[in-house]
């Protein structure tokens, strides 16, 4: 989780990712940060994210991205 | 049948009336007066398309079945195989599994784009016409639902329909064939097959919306229309007053029209209690192009950003380019690791914007309206922290109200360039309406030509006053985003809301396009 935060941080200096709940319905991340995301989160935990598991439910807080992190690790 | 006509309105009354009285004994069949509804209406149309939205709907479906029993049969094998598989065996059968699953995908994909395509370009390409070779009512609407509905099946993440006839409703339901909007799977469907009450709010709302709907094409739309329909069938005879004049026009017709057609399309289906998703929120108020994209035509480019723009920008060799840029000396820069975010994507989205582009027909102007797109978009991302720099040089506060009043403005004529591509015959045609508009500009001659396009001052005077009012409702619309203008109505005393019921009957009825030299016209995006 404090690595999944790190990298928002890093990729969006300017949102609180802490608070934010609807990240992808309130308009926070556009597709092209999403794309950026997805990349680094890849790399940092050597998962792949599909294009499937694009729905704003899995990318909406900081939480439910790392909650997807770890479900992929799993796999 | 168009959506705008009394048979139309015949029709959607005969069938409110199938549905709502429908046996409440059988109301799981309820669906069924929509899908014979639809079928209905779609053999006014032209019973001779008949064969091709069927043609879509099985292959689909069975694309669909067999699909899924290949992803049943795997989860079987490695659940009776648990103990005697190693990890890595489980993945190579997971992979075959896979592999299979993508071959019908692919095959299910290349036909069903493969006729659309070939009526789209078979004409241009290889008998040396121009248009398309057979307008079949709707398929670009219906194949694009269709083909998100395989993805989805292919991706696991709705269940395949197993009643073929539930499916041939979700292909074909008649308020979106014509034009969309372009519904997902797992939104619409459900909403198809359960049977709805008679809600008289719903009803109320939906009469309304469809109220809206008709004065914006009949009274707007139809009107500009027949301006600029004389300004295109001599082309070459007009100056760059005229033309800047037709393009400004064309915007407020185009979205007039095709928001005006989605507002009827939503309204009827509101009646019959099924939500539709929103294919515009008030575009022309973008503050950049990629905004706009996000605000005009939703549904169409969902579609691509679902099932396009992710997979291509998250493949591995996008993903590659971008690591490879980080990891060069040019990779360690400020710029260089804004490029190595940003290259791929917008690379990606170029490609969404060219297909876009050439969906619309088998014309250069097309291509060159989605490279136009597309290089803006690519160029915004990349040059940002460019005009960002810029920005605070200049010391403008990019949140200030006279900065957005700016880019909202810019984005306006950036979408109107584009615009020119559509409204002239040709490519040519496009690059000389451009001259002519930065080297042509007379007012006396424009005033003269303008008064020539069939529309006398009162019908010119209206489409002004039309285009205020629309700006106004659209404002206020923006400022309540979270709620609708007829649910503010609501509200209001009977005696307003009736009121508002009654000027909006008048208006469709006076003010529409009617008659006969008057024809009122197809709805443009029916074509595509």
């Amino acid at each position: 989780m404090e690595k999944v935060l790190e990298i928002l941080q890093e990729l969006r200096p300017d949102v609180d990712f802490e608070n934010e709940d609807s990240l992808v319905d309130g308009g926070v991340l556009d597709s092209f940060d999403i794309v950026a995301l997805v990349g680094e989160l890849n790399d940092e935990f050597d998962i792949e994210i599909k294009p499937s598991d694009l729905i704003p439910a899995n990318f909406n807080s900081a939480k439910a991205i790392a909650a997807l992190v770890e479900k992929l690790m799993d796999e | 049948m168009s959506y705008t006509s009394i048979k139309f309105l015949i029709f959607v009354t005969v069938t409110m009336l199938a549905y709502f009285l429908f046996p409440k004994k059988w109301a799981e069949y309820k669906w069924t007066v929509l899908l014979a509804a639809s079928y209905v209406f779609y053999i006014f149309a032209g019973i001779q398309y008949i064969g091709f939205i069927l043609f879509t709907t099985t292959s689909t479906f069975l694309a669909g079945l067999w699909m899924e029993k290949i992803s049943g049969r795997s989860k079987d094998y490695l659940k009776e195989h648990k103990g005697d598989l190693s990890r890595e065996e489980k993945k190579k059968y997971k992979e075959r599994t896979k592999r299979t699953k993508k071959l019908v995908v692919a095959l299910t994909l290349v036909l069903n784009f493969g006729i659309l395509a070939f009526l789209k370009y078979a004409k241009v390409l290889f008998m040396g016409g121009t248009g398309d070779l057979l307008v079949v009512l709707g398929i670009s609407f219906y194949t694009f639902q269709s083909m998100g509905y395989i993805i989805d099946i292919y991706r696991d993440t709705v269940p395949a329909q197993r009643n073929f006839f539930k499916f041939a409703l979700f292909v074909s339901f008649f308020p979106q064939i014509v034009q969309g909007p372009i519904g997902i799977y797992s939104q619409l469907a459900e909403q198809l097959y359960k049977p709805h009450d008679f809600d008289y709010d719903r009803f109320r709302h939906g009469f309304l919306l469809i109220l809206w709907g008709l004065f914006k094409k009949m009274a707007i739309a139809d009107h500009a229309n027949i301006a600029i329909r004389t300004v295109t069938e001599h082309y070459q005879a007009y100056g760059g007053t005229t033309l800047l004049f037709t393009v400004i026009l064309y915007a407020l017709q185009l979205y007039m029209d095709f928001s005006g057609g989605i507002d009827i399309s939503r309204g009827v289906a509101q009646i019959f209690g099924i939500d539709m998703m929103e294919n515009f929120r008030r575009p022309y108020f973008s503050k950049d192009i990629s905004e706009y994209w996000r605000r005009w035509h939703i549904s169409l480019g969902n579609w691509f950003k679902t099932y396009l723009f992710y997979p291509l920008a998250m493949s591995n060799a996008f993903l590659t380019v971008s690591k490879n840029i980080k990891k060069s000396k040019f990779g360690s820069t400020a710029a260089g690791a804004h490029i190595a975010k940003v290259l791929p994507t917008s690379f990606a989205s170029f490609v969404v914007f060219f297909m876009v582009g050439i969906w619309h027909g088998a014309n250069w102007k097309y291509v060159a309206f989605g490279v136009y797109n597309g290089a803006i978009i690519m160029l915004a991302v990349l040059m940002k922290p460019a005009f960002e720099a810029i920005l605070r040089k200049l010391h403008i506060n990019p949140d200030c109200a006279p900065y957005t009043a700016f880019r909202i403005l810019r984005t306006f004529v950036l979408v109107l360039v584009g615009y020119v591509f559509d409204v002239a015959p040709s490519f040519e045609e496009s690059m000389l309406t451009f001259r002519l508009i930065f080297t042509d500009q007379n007012l006396r001659v424009g005033y003269g030509e303008i008064s020539e396009l069939g529309l006398n001052k009162v019908a010119l005077i209206f489409l002004a006053v039309s285009a205020v009012f629309i700006f106004i409702v659209s404002a206020i619309q923006e400022r309540n985003d979270k709620t609708t203008i007829r649910a503010m109505l609501d509200k209001k005393p009977a005696i307003i809301r009736w009121g508002v019921v009654y000027i909006g009957i008048m208006a469709v009825l006076v003010l529409g396009v009617y008659g006969s030299g008057f024809n009122a016209a197809d709805f443009v995006y029916a074509q595509f």
